[in-house]
């Protein structure tokens, strides 16, 4: 019954998106008033049956109705009941309705916190969002409805759950990168509501910088989330492996990374106008062509499990209406954008574009590598996989310009810099970073040129972002204005962001040198009581023991992990079989610290009785997820800059600066 | 109007992405065609990869009917295939592999012959190992000359040594029967 209350309320939810697209839009036009007043509760009511739908799936989960087709294929009633809660999203019906629903959250925060915002560009926005919920439902509705039934003859048990996506990341990744994903949606909207309007100035910016950055947040935790459960749950011991799947979340990424600069540019600069139009439209765009290579089994990837070219056509038609529709509109418009900004060759609007050209160049290159195999086929060239080899190279080229850019970038002054001024400030940076880099780096055995640049290049981006702000703070103080720490509290909120988001890179990059050049592996085969020496640590097999868990059993091997004869580890790696699914899964057994990882994998028994382990340990791993955290906590500092509550809050800015939930209850 | 024409370009790239995406729904992603010319096998010295001190040369293809597959541990198409080929080397098959691995690690720097030994050995022990032997082509040279374009290819090479088949792409059943299986067993029977 529920099930059917759930479709009805898709097929409501889908009426409200199109009253949605139509009455603002056509209010804006003819500037109606209450037309355009009607977008904000037809957003809520957008949301409120898409919610409705999302409960209605999530009771048949929990109360195992398996006569719903998509819960007899996702579920099982011996699944702990957490992850029923997640097997919502575990296949292709349900994640495109947190999809969905994720958007309608974005259409519901745009119309309740925008009371800065002009009735008429948000009337245009929410418009626009409302016409991406159109093709989303319908998607959902005419291809792939989760709320199907498979009466009369319905099975007494689902097929339970992917047994990959029984853990925690899998709790909490798909959401994060959801909310990224479609919260680019939203500065899509606004670019799109300018276009429309022909108003392209720089207020645009400023309106969709802060939705931009959130949605830029989710996106790196989420990415991040992504790469630290394949490292532990895949049980390879990598963190990236260029999969389509990977890339198709990279690309918006990267995208989303020059568009949050340029954005800033926009709205400080008044220039690259047309260019910050054309990345909040490529950053969506991607998003969406993400969703189509990985959900229409044109590549093959471990995420895509639908292959059924319905519903691959009917999302390249989506494609074509969104993308095409907005690059047609770009074209027509995009040319009469005038940038009123001037500048000069050496100036941060100049490193700032530079660095715009490098992510997309590597955007690029990820496209290429992602689409290539595909194109190559389709020319009847025959099927060939581009490995991580192509990108890692790409990649080790493009990061040396760029990582030296973003040094600069913030050194330097708008308009115009000396370059007199600027050239010491950079020998400086890069003395001292050459020395750091190289010093470091010696300290470990058998060190690689390949470390080397990577360290160098990590100081350099600490060292610059460390001046640049000395360089704020002495103008200050030698002004005669403030004190050192005065002016430290008077840097602003978005300032902090831009240290944080560098800094958060910094660390990335240390993370992902060390781990690459230093990590070690042996793959032993082991009796119970035998040790190997790894990287100073001895690792002794303390043998099997045997598991019973709710919906799988185990071997688990204990391991003892030993540094100067002192115990620092015990590790239990398991090796699961779920019954339902006839699936063996590896659960590494892993030991993180702040230098490195020991890893522990158990692999096959042996005709003999031994066992065969892969053992690791990783330097430094942590890094790279712990500087995406610090990146995202940048994102969150930039976002509660106070100046994009000025027109709205003016009278609470002041009490609500530090803290933005605190904002966000005064806003509703 | 030139502006407008430079501010066509994505919509225009875009479109021309869209007619690829378009066709790859149609088509099964390990579907491939490819016609490459016969050729007898290039003269080459190579060692082993598992064991470097024994070396290889176009010789050792004479006398028997050999499927050379092309591949390497970083491609992921060629960890489809293995098991279909370990199956053909069940069936009597003589399979020898021809290493192709990239020069630069993907954890960055220069890989050592050491470490690409394990890699393979972890992927064959993973997947299984089709291969009489592998053939490790050190600087690529003999995948070159065989024009060899990405991995995994695989070449039906006749008792003289002379090419008869190149197969662009992973073999599977259906590849197989309708490409392989016809010339491989004129070739036997003779």
């Amino acid at each position: 019954m529920l099930a059917e209350l759930g479709n009805f309320s898709l097929i409501m939810a889908l009426m409200v998106a199109i009253l949605l697209s139509v009455y603002p839009m056509w209010g804006a036009y003819k500037g109606h008033q209450k037309m355009m007043a009607m977008a904000k509760p037809l957003a809520i009511g957008m949301f409120l049956f898409t919610a409705f739908a999302y409960f209605c799936l999530t009771y048949a989960f929990v109360h195992d109705d398996f006569s719903v087709a998509y819960v007899a294929n996702t579920s099982n009633s011996t699944l702990p009941i957490h992850y029923k809660y997640t097997a919502v999203w575990g296949g292709h019906e349900g994640s495109f309705l947190l999809w969905t629903l994720i958007l309608c959250v974005w259409t519901l925060a745009v119309a309740l916190f925008s009371k800065a915002i002009p009735v008429k560009v948000l009337a245009r926005v929410l418009a626009i969002l409302g016409m991406v919920g159109i093709g989303f439902y319908l998607f959902m509705l005419l291809t792939s409805n989760p709320f199907d039934r498979l009466l009369p003859f319905y099975p007494i048990d689902g097929k339970d759950l992917n047994p990959l996506l029984q853990d925690f990341g899998m709790i909490i990744h798909p959401p994060m990168l959801y909310m990224g994903y479609v919260g680019f949606s939203v500065a899509f909207a606004f670019a799109i509501a300018a276009l429309i309007s022909g108003q392209l100035d720089s207020t645009w910016a400023r309106w969709s910088r802060p939705w931009t950055l959130a949605a830029w947040s989710f996106l790196t935790v989420g990415v991040a989330l992504g790469s630290w459960w394949a490292y532990y749950e895949l049980g390879w011991g990598g963190w990236w492996f260029w999969d389509p799947s990977e890339n198709a979340a990279f690309m918006p990424w990267i995208i989303g990374t020059a568009l949050v600069h340029s954005l800033a540019v926009t709205e400080k600069r008044k220039v690259f106008k047309s260019w910050t139009v054309f990345l909040a439209i490529a950053a969506f765009s991607l998003s969406l062509l993400g969703t189509f290579l990985i959900r229409s089994g044109v590549l093959v990837s471990v995420h895509s499990f639908a292959s059924d070219p319905s519903r691959g056509l009917f999302i390249l038609g989506l494609l074509v209406v969104i993308i095409g529709g907005s690059l047609f509109l770009y074209a027509l418009r995009a040319s009469q954008i005038k940038s009123n900004g001037r500048y000069g060759l050496v100036s941060r609007e100049v490193f700032l574009m530079g660095n715009n050209i490098f992510l997309t160049a590597a955007t690029l290159v990820v496209l290429l590598g992602t689409l290539f195999p595909l194109v190559h086929k389709e020319l009847g060239m025959g099927s060939i996989s581009i490995g991580a080899p192509f990108f890692d190279q790409m990649f080790t080229y493009l990061i040396v310009p760029f990582v030296l850019l973003l040094g600069i970038g913030p050194l330097s002054r708008w308009k115009n810099q000396s370059l007199q001024a600027l050239s010491k400030q950079i020998m400086i940076a890069l003395g001292l970073s050459l020395s750091a880099g190289l010093l470091v780096n010696a300290g470990f055995e058998q060190s690689t040129y390949m470390a080397d640049l990577g360290l160098v290049m990590s100081f350099w981006v600490i060292i610059t972002t460390v001046m640049e702000v000395r360089q704020r703070i002495e103008q200050q103080v030698t002004a005669g204005k403030y004190s050192t720490w005065q002016s430290l509290q008077k840097l602003t909120a978005s300032h902090w962001g831009m240290v944080l988001g560098h800094l958060g890179f910094a660390v990335t990059l240390i993370g992902i040198t060390l781990v690459s050049a230093y990590n070690t592996e042996r793959n032993v085969r082991m009796a119970e009581g035998d040790s190997v020496n790894l990287q100073g640590y001895e690792f002794v097999f303390k043998g099997i023991s045997q598991l019973q868990g709710p919906n799988y059993s185990a071997d688990v091997a204990h391991v003892d992990v030993y540094q100067n004869s002192q115990l620092v580890s015990t590790l239990k790696a398991e090796k699961r079989f779920y019954p339902v699914q006839r699936n063996v899964m590896t659960e590494a057994g892993i030991d993180s610290g702040f230098s490195r990882d020991l890893f522990v994998a158990l692999g096959e028994q042996l005709k003999n009785g031994d066992w065969s382990l892969r053992i690791y340990v990783k330097p430094f791993i942590n890094w790279i997820w712990a500087g995406a955290f610090i990146m995202a906590i940048g994102g969150v500092f930039s976002i509660s800059d106070k100046r994009y509550r000025m027109g709205n809050l003016a009278r609470t800015a002041s009490s609500a600066k530090e803290n933005p939930k605190n904002l966000m209850e005064q806003a509703s | 109007m030139k502006k407008f024409m430079i501010f066509l370009l994505p919509l225009v790239v875009f479109l021309g992405v869209l007619a690829f995406l378009y066709q790859g729904l149609f088509s099964d992603p390990r579907e491939h065609e490819s016609t490459l010319l016969e050729q007898s096998m290039p003269e080459f010295v190579l060692p082993d990869l598992m064991e470097t001190q024994k070396s290889y040369s176009q010789t050792i293809f004479e006398g028997k009917v050999t499927l050379l597959n092309v591949w390497g541990v970083w491609c992921v198409t060629c960890a489809v295939e293995l098991p279909y080929l370990q199956q053909l080397k069940q069936d009597g098959k003589h399979i020898v592999g021809l290493y192709y691995d990239q020069d630069i690690d993907p954890d960055f720097g220069i890989k050592t012959v050491a470490r690409v030994q394990q890699e393979v050995k972890d992927k064959l022990a993973q997947l299984g190992n089709p291969y009489a032997f592998n053939i490790f082509d050190v600087k690529r040279d003999l995948s070159l000359d065989l024009g060899v374009t990405g991995a995994p290819e695989t070449f039906l090479i006749d008792q003289t040594g002379k090419i008869r088949l190149h197969h662009i792409g992973d073999i599977n059943p259906r590849v197989w029967n309708s490409k392989f299986a016809p010339i491989y067993n004129k070739l036997v029977a003779n």
